[in-house]
């Protein structure tokens, strides 16, 4: 009888997938763990219960980072959707998409750097709101691309439709455009939440240390060789990620298809 | 005369697709309008129904120069080849959308709903959605959600375009009942020869963007251009052709 490989392979494949994941958890519950020891010295709970103090500052930092990423993916969701329909049906449509590409030609680190002159002027450095500002700047042009595709003859059509069954533009965008586009909303939604989520460079060139992420956090307790806080904070950017893909799966994707 | 288009002339850039058109027709009938793909039957009735802007001439409705009102103040409803129910409502919210945007008594609402869903049929479907629908069902959903905001005027573009031969027979008739009981006044455009001359009162035919209407249907039928001819010597043919072979 020939030997089927098959299970064991995908067995090994989900393991190596899951293994970083169960190590982080792993990790952010040890402590004092050195070479040569096989079992770390602390094993509990006390990492997680310093989140809860602000000796670390890591519930702080996780709250602010809630704060800004659901700013930015809320803002930029529903701004690029409206103005998305400008572009679409603009007779230069073309030049305005390809502009929109402009912000990932550029490193994030190089935009910041482009963009701090202004942020100084303006008031913004070391301020959350320049931070939402400037992670808006990449999620935005993200939307406007994710929704041109919803801007068709079809579209059209509908609106048109609308137009001469009596209603105005407001009632078209409410009673009909956005209930057809609410499952492309949410993917928008959550993707331009991941954007700012994950974003590290233009956040610590505008944040200049000042606006801790949890992503800034991250780096901060790598560079301070601190791995067990910062596998701590790696399962709090995890978390909210997860929880959205979950969302994603089970009420969206699924009635898309 | 109810509809009155006088001189209308259109171009998208270099090309006129619509050349001085003329024509009225009078309330409560229906022109038929056949043509084929790209003579500018589309963008006549979006014009008339205020969602293209002519370049010149002027439209009459019932008395009333239209020519600068908005879509949704026209009371012009434009029905498309493809059904365009909208997916997030059901068969009753889909023919209530009209009423609703009106804002209609609710009592009011259900009532009209209820006689148009007995009118078109449909009254075991209220709760249906869109995508539980065959396609000769969504087609008379669309037909109520027109109809139901007693229009001044209907715009047809191909509406059965779409539908297999047996649905779209069932539909011309759903039609001319419809139109008769509702007193519909309409624009019907096709590029089906028997469907033009069984749905409308009076027939047109357009080409490269001009129109000419036809006093009957005699007229119409003896004109070389339409193309009724060629389709009678075409069926014509058929039968003689067995007949000469068994001859020779």
């Amino acid at each position: 009888m020939k030997f089927n490989w098959k299970p064991y392979l995908l067995t090994l494949l989900v393991l190596l997938i899951l293994f970083p994941f169960v190590y982080l958890v792993l990790l952010s519950l040890a402590s004092e763990w050195r070479f040569p020891q096989l079992v770390p010295s602390y094993f509990g709970l006390r990492n997680w219960t310093q989140v809860l103090n602000s000796e670390t500052g890591l519930l702080e930092s996780f709250t602010i980072s809630v704060v800004i990423s659901l700013s930015v993916a809320i803002v930029s969701t529903l701004t690029g959707f409206f103005i998305s329909r400008t572009v679409a049906y603009h007779p230069r449509k073309h030049q305005l998409t390809l502009l929109t590409y402009f912000p990932y030609i550029l490193a994030p680190v190089v935009f910041g750097a482009c963009l701090s002159f202004f942020f100084l002027k303006l008031g913004l450095f070391g301020r959350p709101v320049g931070v939402i500002l400037a992670q808006f700047l990449v999620a935005f042009p993200y939307a406007l691309i994710f929704f041109s595709s919803f801007w068709g003859e079809k579209t059209k059509s509908y609106e048109d439709l609308v137009a001469t069954l009596g209603g105005n533009r407001r009632q078209s965008f409410f009673k009909v455009l956005l209930p057809i586009a609410k499952g492309m909303l949410l993917i928008c939604f959550f993707q331009t939440f991941l954007i700012s989520w994950f974003e590290y460079g233009l956040t610590s060139i505008i944040g200049v240390g000042k606006v801790q992420t949890l992503t800034i956090k991250v780096f901060l307790f790598i560079k301070e060789s601190n791995f067990y806080y910062g596998a701590l904070s790696c399962c709090l950017l995890i978390f909210p990620p997860v929880f959205l893909l979950y969302i994603n799966k089970r009420y969206v994707f699924n009635k898309l298809i | 005369m109810f509809l009155e288009v006088q001189n209308i002339v259109k171009s998208f850039q270099q090309e006129q697709v619509v050349k001085d058109l003329s024509f009225s027709l009078e309330a409560h009938k229906t022109l038929s309008i056949l043509g084929k793909s790209g003579c500018g039957k589309t963008t006549m009735l979006k014009i008339i129904g205020g969602l293209v802007k002519p370049d010149a001439g002027h439209i009459m409705l019932g008395g009333k120069c239209i020519d600068g009102e908005i879509p949704e103040k026209r009371s012009i409803v434009y029905l498309y080849q493809e059904d365009l129910l909208f997916p997030h409502l059901n068969v009753f919210e889909n023919i209530a959308f009209g009423l609703r945007i009106k804002k209609l008594p609710k009592d009011e609402i259900r009532e009209k709903v209820g006689q148009m869903l007995q009118s078109l049929e449909l009254g075991d479907q209220a709760r249906k959605m869109p995508h539980q629908l065959s396609g000769g069902q969504r087609q008379r959903v669309s037909f109520g959600r027109a109809i139901i905001t007693n229009p001044s005027l209907l715009l047809l573009d191909e509406p059965f375009g779409s539908l297999d031969a047996g649905t779209r027979q069932r539909m011309q008739h759903l039609f001319k009942r419809i139109a008769l009981e509702f007193r519909i006044t309409s624009l019907f455009v096709t590029h089906d020869l028997k469907e033009a001359i069984l749905m409308g009162d009076e027939i047109a035919f357009m080409r490269s963007g001009r129109l000419k209407v036809y006093t009957d249907k005699t007229e119409f039928i003896s004109d070389p251009d339409t193309g009724v001819q060629n389709e009678i010597g075409f069926w014509q043919n058929l039968l003689v052709e067995p007949q000469s072979r068994v001859t020779e």
